[in-house]
């Protein structure tokens, strides 16, 4: 599988906030959501992705080009939406558009006229006086109107009203039905990337906590109501991220990596499996980071 | 048609999109010739990954149901009606399942649950 973007023990450090042992790997072609919460390193790891910060040590690799030496030829083919607007605000929206077309040689008026008709912009508002949402969508119509091979977007929906994110999501969706490209989006809106992503990586201060197909962390993170459970679990073929007592000899355990035939562990350790219950995404990142903060918890 | 697709269900989503299309094709609702959406109508209207939807309609294509035609589109094709019943059997077997589950979940009974459908299909039927 080739990746659209490779990092490899990457450390960074900024005062007390550190990035530590960081490895990830995006393949070319998928939907990439990152999650993570507030402060845990997310829009850090983009910059640095993008060569706009300098790492300590390690190598990153976007788009087949070392990153920072070939970040012109990168950036070139990369759309890009900060987390914070990056627009001069005395511009015109069609300044705007004609400012950033004449850095993009793949840049397409056609489709760019069409967005703006699609999000209501009008080419004479001045960029001061709009809207959070109209900043928005501004910023991906910029994005998208270049038609680069992969975005990278830093929570593009966060803000927003639903009525305005709906309409950037679906612009995205639809530039990504017409051209395969790599989308890496960062959102903590846990709901939004569970619709749209195919992969999942979370992180939490500063370190990756886990990648995987969204699939397999969905079907693999389950919580067990277990009857007479052994005192000491000793070798589960699952992994084991919390334990907790109800009534009696009833159990609840939060468990990642989890198959259909690991039921027989139960039998062999006297115990019976009553129930299985699905747990969404936001569920599931909740208790793996829950368990990532407290490693003393379980197995 | 895609009212109950539920992003949050650990069932993946090209499934649920195939599912639902099956029992489309089996039912009658969707026939023979009729073209489905785009995967860029569908993946916008659904607000799903462009991917799902090809997984979804590649699937249906490797079971018979759909023909995808190259710039053409993707149609229905001609299901042999015992295959349409017995996916229709298929997903009798399903929605029984999930409601003997949900049943288990709350503490009702099988009698209780066969003397509930008993009297709800009696309604209907008067």
């Amino acid at each position: 599988m080739s990746h659209a973007i490779e990092i490899r023990d990457l450390q960074y450090r900024a005062g007390t906030f550190e990035i530590r042992d960081l490895a990830v790997n995006v393949p070319t072609g998928s939907m990439y959501g990152f999650l993570g919460p507030n402060g845990s390193g997310k829009t850090t790891t983009i910059r640095l992705m993008l060569g706009l910060l300098r790492p300590i040590k390690g190598t990153i690799t976007v788009l087949g080009g070392a990153v920072p030496r070939e970040s012109p030829r990168i950036l070139a083919r990369t759309g890009y939406v900060p987390e914070q607007p990056h627009l001069y605000t005395s511009l015109t929206v069609a300044e705007a558009l004609a400012f950033h077309a004449a850095f993009y040689p793949t840049w397409d008026w056609t489709w760019a006229t069409e967005l703006l008709g699609q999000f209501q912009l009008r080419r004479d508002q001045g960029l001061a006086r709009l809207s959070k949402g109209e900043m928005g969508k501004l910023e991906m119509l910029l994005a998208l109107a270049q038609r680069p091979e992969l975005l990278v977007l830093d929570e593009p929906t966060d803000g927003l009203d639903p009525v305005v994110r709906r309409d950037v999501l679906t612009a995205l969706l639809d530039y990504v039905s017409q051209q395969n490209a790599t989308v890496f989006i960062s959102s903590h809106l846990v709901h939004e990337l569970e619709r749209i992503c195919d992969w999942v990586g979370v992180m939490d201060r500063g370190r990756l906590v886990t990648e995987l197909p969204m699939h397999s962390f969905k079907s693999g993170i389950k919580r067990l109501r277990v009857e007479h459970p052994p005192a000491l679990p000793g070798d589960t073929p699952f992994v084991l991220l919390a334990r907790e007592g109800g009534n009696g000899s009833l159990e609840t355990w939060t468990v990642r990596g989890w198959q259909a035939p690991m039921q027989q562990y139960f039998a062999g350790v006297g115990a019976s499996l009553r129930e299985i219950v699905d747990l969404d995404l936001e569920e599931g990142f909740v208790e793996l980071l829950r368990t990532f903060r407290e490693p003393s918890t379980g197995a | 048609m895609f009212e109950h697709l539920d992003p949050r269900s650990p069932t993946p989503l090209y499934e649920q999109i195939a599912a639902r299309l099956r029992l489309a094709v089996a039912s009658g609702e969707l026939r023979p010739g009729e073209t489905l959406p785009s995967v860029r109508q569908l993946a916008a209207r659904l607000r799903v990954n462009p991917a799902t939807v090809v997984q979804a309609y590649r699937d249906l294509e490797g079971e018979g149901f759909v023909d995808m035609k190259q710039g053409a589109g993707t149609f229905v094709r001609e299901v042999a009606a015992d295959r349409r019943s017995a996916e229709r059997t298929k997903q009798a077997g399903r929605l029984v399942r999930q409601l003997l589950q949900e049943a288990g979940q709350l503490g009702v009974t099988t009698h209780e649950l066969t003397e509930a459908i008993r009297r709800e299909l009696g309604a209907k039927v008067a």
